[in-house]
């Protein structure tokens, strides 16, 4: 690749930025920024130059109103998360303390109120039962009784508690002495948590609810892709995104890309235990890599070329913080890079399993809070950038401690703005093998890997949030890469052009333009009642959580598809065409698109995912109706019927009350002879004897919790004396067979020993354990290499006893057979553990890692189903 | 009360802005345009003390709507920019150079030359550090200009001086320019930057004039000195002035070899292992084998069929010569691991036959001499040349064959 004959002219200085600013609204128009000598028509006695920025791009113009859904809504309901206003504290008072820049003020009283009207056992579970009969809560005086001594009438304090409600805010409010009095006295003892502790743990939780409603950075790089036809194929592609309520499935949808896309078939679909945060794919060698990432898992699934073929899991890793990255190579099949959040970053081989790059707490150029890191490939496939919000660093997984360079700083370098942070690094290896995109809050930087440290691009994007996701259609040669960037919050969406990097140097083409985004389609949908209407609007504006985006070139018909993913789990789609470079566009060209109104087709299609929102998101019954049982399907028409005639027993009534009657008395009593009241049930006693604790507490309650001690020393005394007897007697027996068990295969051995092991010491990891990224802070170069964390992360734990050595052994079962026995009962006893499968699932496939080290193998059966951890 | 028409009047300064903003992010230029003209009134009652003050975001937003608008004409655009220049006085000089940026993309190169000159004579107090930059390259603007001057006026004179006729007026003039371009391009370089055009034009004035050292000395500077950035044009610039020079092998050498150390993937590797493979020194040859290596790592190599026959040709060299196939088995010792995946998969020897036949040529004779004639893509590829019956793939696998057991002493 040919690196540029002449560059941009750039200051390049170093240190600290001293640029001081903020968000500028309209920084990134009117600049040429600089100009070179080149461009087309050289030598003809003048020189010619092009501008940094300014230059022509390619004209793409929306094809309809608005963005239109992909997928209908699924069938259960979006719980929005938390908006600011449910955690912000909110009155005139604090409204004027926070015009004076001390930030949001988080109301925690209500929230801690909440918790103690939401989870009173848990509040004040014990004593709240312990004091039950002392608190009195109704409105009459209390009676002169016995109990008046140690009775205490509540209402005037919840009285007093209403009236602080309805004062709230007000300047001259005083707390009510008996308030005062009254939590001055319990404080203390009254809650089940001590109240300083809760009151922590509260305020920590509504201090990260307000800073992940302010920037949430775990949904870097977006749960969104697209993978994209064969070339030359049909154009049917696959959506890869997260649904369900929790969205924690993943599915892989077939889309035919027509003017509107639609999808085909049902999608693949694969159940994850936890909240999809990131999607990142890469096509190696024909086949898709697809790289999923939820807070404490990461997983990666392969997706052969061929259409149709079913997507398969490949392998999970289980993290012990949470993962901020995870990306797929572009060079090698099955390696991705992995961060967490404690700063260390690995390179993980479908293959070899995970290699340790760095770990550092700390941040690479100065220090900053965030624990948020990046990392991604670059043009040498053994060369991985690293990123924190300081800056950007490539590292050789060969020697990652020896080989490394500094790719961007926040600095004077690269001309950044004081309080610039890195939000989102992306390598642009499609459009060019070393070329980079670093996205701030501020600004958007292309780099060259050949010259580190001065972008050879820069412009600030004016986006009202930081641009979280970016998606790069590389163009053919002579023609503009495209750059898409997304905002979360705002849906913000903008296409970038530029140009450049081998023969010229790099280009900003054209202005940047902004594109639709899911919330801009409100004012297309027909008209609603109001409260339909509010919460329409509020799922439309839901944050947007990924992007994705694709190319198609049909002769000269270019089109481009852009697909944006909400929290609330909608795709929406929007088609921009290309339109040929005109001289001079019609003068009044851009006022006709100001007010378009959708296609018909997109109508419909919007009117179609209305009425599957409204069926899915109807307001359950339960608010609608009581609920109601069929008799019907209970009881029988036979167990329904009475009996043909009255009983003797009403007969015999009948012919009394009517002598009764003729008598003109009266029934003083029923006197039922037949009616016998039942026996009462006899008292239960309890069953099994009680569990430690509880005898415990219960002997301490009587008061002879010595005694209860005794026994117990001495029982426990006489138990361990048993097992160990037991156990020699075993080893005993165990060395006089070893010279039989020594001809079998050493994983037999292994296995067996290894469950001899943990019969009497402490019980060990079972190899069948994934590896877990626990011990951050240990060197895994020295440990031995990394089994495969895939299968069964969970080792089935109720099987356990089962197959413990010692019940088999009890049952007569030889040693040399045990292992056999095992490994049958465990693929029955997994049977119905697993997850039911929903229909048109290719989970079901068998996935059998590729076999790590010796260890895993000898310990997994093949046999075992994968369950995919997470 | 006052206090709330000021919020009010904010707030719908505020509102006109997105409508702006809106309008030019959909290329409605029209539309910014006629919002612009009601934005013009905040520019009254400033009070913002922003980053960017009201006067700025109009000559910002105005700029980009003139550029674009289809109406517009050079001498709207000049009227708007010659009034924007006395809008605020410390953005005097970057709408001068803005404004000289867009003149010369129009190339009416005349008019900037004179507008550089008007923004070169500019003074108002003192200046910030900012503006000291801004004064820096507007001279070296103006002193590029004047090196195209006098480039115009060298050629005119060369053109007459075949004729025998020689101008002293002409050359007088052409001197002039020297002067005036020399000075300004001489003082930008000196700072740290990216000066790749001036340095450019710069030791081309030198090198007509015959001073050479002082050239050397500049682009020495230029590449070499640790405060500038790692330019991998400052060194090829350095290189291909020492060509010029017909300077020693070994100064060639050694100027690539820093080259290589900075940028491995830089397209002349493919000139330094040439020069290196013809050298008679064994370390030399070394060396090139380790560039060709370290190119082919990079992604933007892959398909680069020069470079593969080049690494093809010195492996093929060492394997007939059995000399020093130590030194293949360690540059492959740390790449074993990862290029059969890389290079060597039967997807790629599939699409590099039906692409490039040449390439896959090459790549099957490395494959097949680093990974044995087992390995998948030599398989494949000369199976296919042998069913397409040409004759240099059958050669190629009878020469692996042949050497096969070489070939297992390296990758075992």
């Amino acid at each position: 690749m040919e690196f540029p004959a002449a560059l941009f002219p750039s200051y390049f200085g170093a240190g600290p930025p001293r640029e001081e600013g903020g968000p500028a609204p309209v920084a990134g128009w009117g600049e040429h920024g600089q100009v070179l000598e080149g461009g087309p028509g050289r030598r003809q006695m003048q020189p010619t130059f092009v501008p940094r920025r300014g230059a022509m791009g390619e004209r793409w113009e929306a094809a309809d109103a608005a963005a239109v859904p992909v997928l209908l809504p699924s069938a259960d309901c979006w719980i929005p998360s938390p908006a600011p206003q449910d955690i912000l504290y909110r009155s005139g008072l604090c409204r004027k303390l926070r015009a004076g820049k001390s930030g949001a003020t988080l109301d925690f009283t209500k929230q801690l109120g909440h918790f103690f009207v939401d989870h009173p056992e848990d509040a004040f579970g014990s004593l709240g039962r312990l004091l039950h009969k002392n608190f009195y809560l109704g409105n009459s005086k209390l009676k002169v009784t016995v109990s008046r001594n140690s009775t205490i009438r509540m209402t005037a304090l919840v009285e007093d508690i209403n009236r602080l409600e309805a004062r709230r805010g007000c300047p001259r409010q005083h707390l009510a002495s008996r308030l005062r009095w009254f939590s001055h006295l319990c404080r203390d003892w009254l809650f089940e948590v001590p109240l300083g502790l809760l009151a922590e743990c509260l305020h920590e939780e509504l201090m990260q609810q307000w800073s992940n409603l302010l920037f949430d950075d775990s949904l870097t790089g977006g749960a969104l892709a697209w993978l994209p036809p064969e070339e030359g194929g049909t154009p049917v592609g696959r959506l890869v995104h997260p649904g369900g309520q929790a969205m924690n499935h993943l599915y892989f949808q077939d889309v035919v890309l027509e003017e509107l896309p639609h999808t085909q078939g049902s999608p693949a679909q694969f159940e994850l235990s936890g909240r999809v945060r990131q999607v990142a794919a890469s096509r190696v060698d024909g086949q898709d890599f697809v790289g999923v990432r939820s807070d404490y898992h990461c997983g990666v699934w392969k997706v052969p070329g061929k259409r149709g073929a079913a997507p398969s899991p490949l392998q999970v890793i289980r993290t012990d913080v949470p993962a901020s990255c995870l990306t797929v190579s572009p060079h090698l099949p099955g390696e991705l890079s992995v961060c967490t959040q404690s700063g260390t970053v690995y390179l993980w081989s479908v293959e070899t399993g995970l290699q340790q790059l760095r770990h550092d707490p700390q941040t690479m150029f100065f220090r900053d809070h965030s624990p948020w890191r990046w990392s991604d490939f670059t043009a040498h496939p053994r060369v991985l950038s690293c990123a924190d919000r300081t800056g950007l660093q490539c590292l050789d997984a060969r020697a990652p401690k020896k080989c490394h360079f500094d790719l961007f700083k926040v600095g004077e370098e690269a001309g950044c703005q004081q309080g610039e942070r890195v939000v989102l690094p992306m390598y642009l290896g499609k459009a060019h093998p070393s070329q980079y995109l670093v996205t701030t809050q501020f600004s958007v930087y292309v780099l060259d890997e050949r010259l580190p440290l001065v972008p050879v691009l820069k412009w600030a994007h004016m986006m009202k949030a930081p641009p979280l996701f970016a998606h790069l259609m590389p163009g053919k040669p002579g023609r503009s890469h495209k750059v898409l960037l997304g905002a979360s919050r705002t849906q913000e969406l903008l296409l970038l052009q530029y140009r450049g990097g081998s023969q010229s140097a790099c280009q900003l083409a054209g202005t940047p333009q902004k594109l639709h985004s899911i919330a801009g389609c409100l004012q297309h949908l027909p008209t609603q009642l109001p409260h339909r209407h509010h919460l329409l609007q509020q799922r439309l504006t839901a944050p947007a959580t990924g992007l994705a985006a694709t190319l198609q070139e049909d002769g000269p018909h270019k089109s481009m598809w852009i697909f944006q993913l909400s929290e609330a789990g909608d795709v929406f789609c929007q088609r921009l065409t290309h339109k040929a470079a005109q001289p001079l566009p019609p003068p009044s060209r851009d006022e006709v698109t100001t007010a378009p109104v959708p296609s018909p087709a997109a109508a419909q299609r919007y009117r179609r995912w209305l009425r599957a929102l409204s069926r899915a998101c109807r307001e359950p019954p339960r608010h609608t109706w009581r609920p109601s049982l069929s008799q019907r399907r209970l009881f029988t028409r036979r167990d329904l019927e009475g009996p043909a005639g009255p009983s003797s027993l009403q007969r015999q009534m009948r012919q009394w009350l009517r002598q009764t009657m003729e008598e003109g008395g009266r029934i003083q009593r029923w006197e039922p002879m037949a009616l016998q009241p039942p026996p009462l049930p006899q008292t239960l006693e309890l069953a099994g004897g009680l569990d430690p604790l509880s005898a415990r507490l219960t002997a301490a309650w009587a008061g002879d919790w010595e005694q209860w001690w005794e026994e117990r020393t001495s029982f426990s005394v006489a138990q361990r004396q048993r097992a160990l007897r037991e156990r020699r007697r075993r080893q005993k027996r165990a060395q006089g067979r070893r010279s039989l068990s020594a001809s079998f295969t050493s994983s037999l051995t292994y296995q067996s020993e290894l469950s001899e092991l943990s019969d009497t010491g402490p019980p060990l990891l079972s190899p069948s354990h994934p590896p877990l990224l626990s011990q951050e802070g240990s060197p895994p170069a020295g440990s031995p290499p990394v089994h495969s964390p895939t299968t069964s992360a969970a080792s089935a734990a109720p099987d356990e006893a089962l197959l413990s050595s010692q019940s088999l052994r009890c049952r007569g079962i030889p040693k040399e057979r045990r292992k056999t026995l095992r490994d049958y009962l465990s693929v029955w006893a997994e049977g119905p553990s697993e997850p039911p499968e929903p229909p048109g699932s290719q989970a079901s496939q068998l996935c059998i890692p590729s076999s790590q080290s010796q260890l895993s193998s000898a310990s997994q059966p093949c046999r075992k189903r994968p369950r995919m951890g997470f | 009360s006052s206090n709330e028409h000021k919020l009010n009047f904010k707030k719908s300064k505020e509102a006109c802005l997105s409508y702006i903003q809106d309008a030019l992010l959909q290329k409605q230029w029209k539309r910014a345009a006629e919002f612009l003209t009601c934005y013009v009134e905040s520019l009254e009652k400033d009070y913002s003390r922003e980053h960017i003050g009201p006067s700025e975001m109009i000559w910002r937003i105005g700029t980009e709507i003139l550029r674009h608008h289809s109406q517009n004409s050079m001498k709207e655009f000049n009227c708007f920019m010659e009034q924007m220049k006395t809008l605020g006085v410390k953005r005097y000089l970057k709408v001068c150079l803005e404004h000289v940026f867009h003149l010369l993309c129009n190339g009416q190169i005349d008019e900037a030359y004179q507008n550089l000159s008007l923004a070169e004579s500019w003074r108002f107090g003192e200046q910030t550090a900012i503006q000291d930059k801004e004064m820096k390259l507007i001279q070296a603007y103006r002193g590029l200009l004047d090196y195209y001057s006098w480039s115009k006026q060298k050629n005119i004179l060369l053109e007459h001086g075949e004729d025998g006729f020689s101008d002293l007026a002409v050359e007088q003039e052409m001197h002039g320019y020297f002067r005036k371009a020399a000075v300004n391009l001489k003082e930008i370089i000196k700072i740290p930057g990216v000066w790749d055009i001036f340095v450019k034009c710069y030791v081309d004035l030198l090198e007509f004039y015959g001073d050479h050292n002082e050239a050397h000395q500049v682009l020495n500077e230029y590449a070499y000195n640790s405060k500038f950035p790692a330019n991998p044009n400052a060194h090829v610039y350095l290189y291909q002035f020492l060509k010029r020079q017909g300077e020693s092998k070994k100064s060639l050498i050694s100027a690539l070899k820093i080259l290589h150390d900075i940028v491995p993937s830089h397209e002349l590797m493919i000139d330094f292992n040439t020069m290196l493979q013809k050298s008679k020194k064994r370390k030399k040859r070394r060396l090139g084998l380790e560039v060709i290596f370290a190119a082919l790592d990079y992604a933007g190599w892959k398909e680069n069929a020069k470079a593969w026959s080049c690494l093809a040709r010195q492996v093929k060299q060492i394997v007939i010569s059995e000399k020093h196939l130590d030194w293949i088995k360690q540059e492959w010792n740390s790449r074993k691991d990862w290029w059969p995946a890389f290079h060597f998969s039967r997807y790629l020897a599939k699409r590099n036959w039906q692409e490039n036949k040449s390439l896959s040529y090459e790549k099957a004779l490395v494959a097949g001499i680093l990974l044995g004639k087992d390995c998948k893509y030599f398989k494949y590829v000369s199976h296919q040349g042998c069913k397409a019956q040409l004759k240099r793939f059958r050669i190629l696998k009878k020469f692996v064959n042949r050497h096969n057991p070489v070939c297992l002493r390296i990758s075992g």
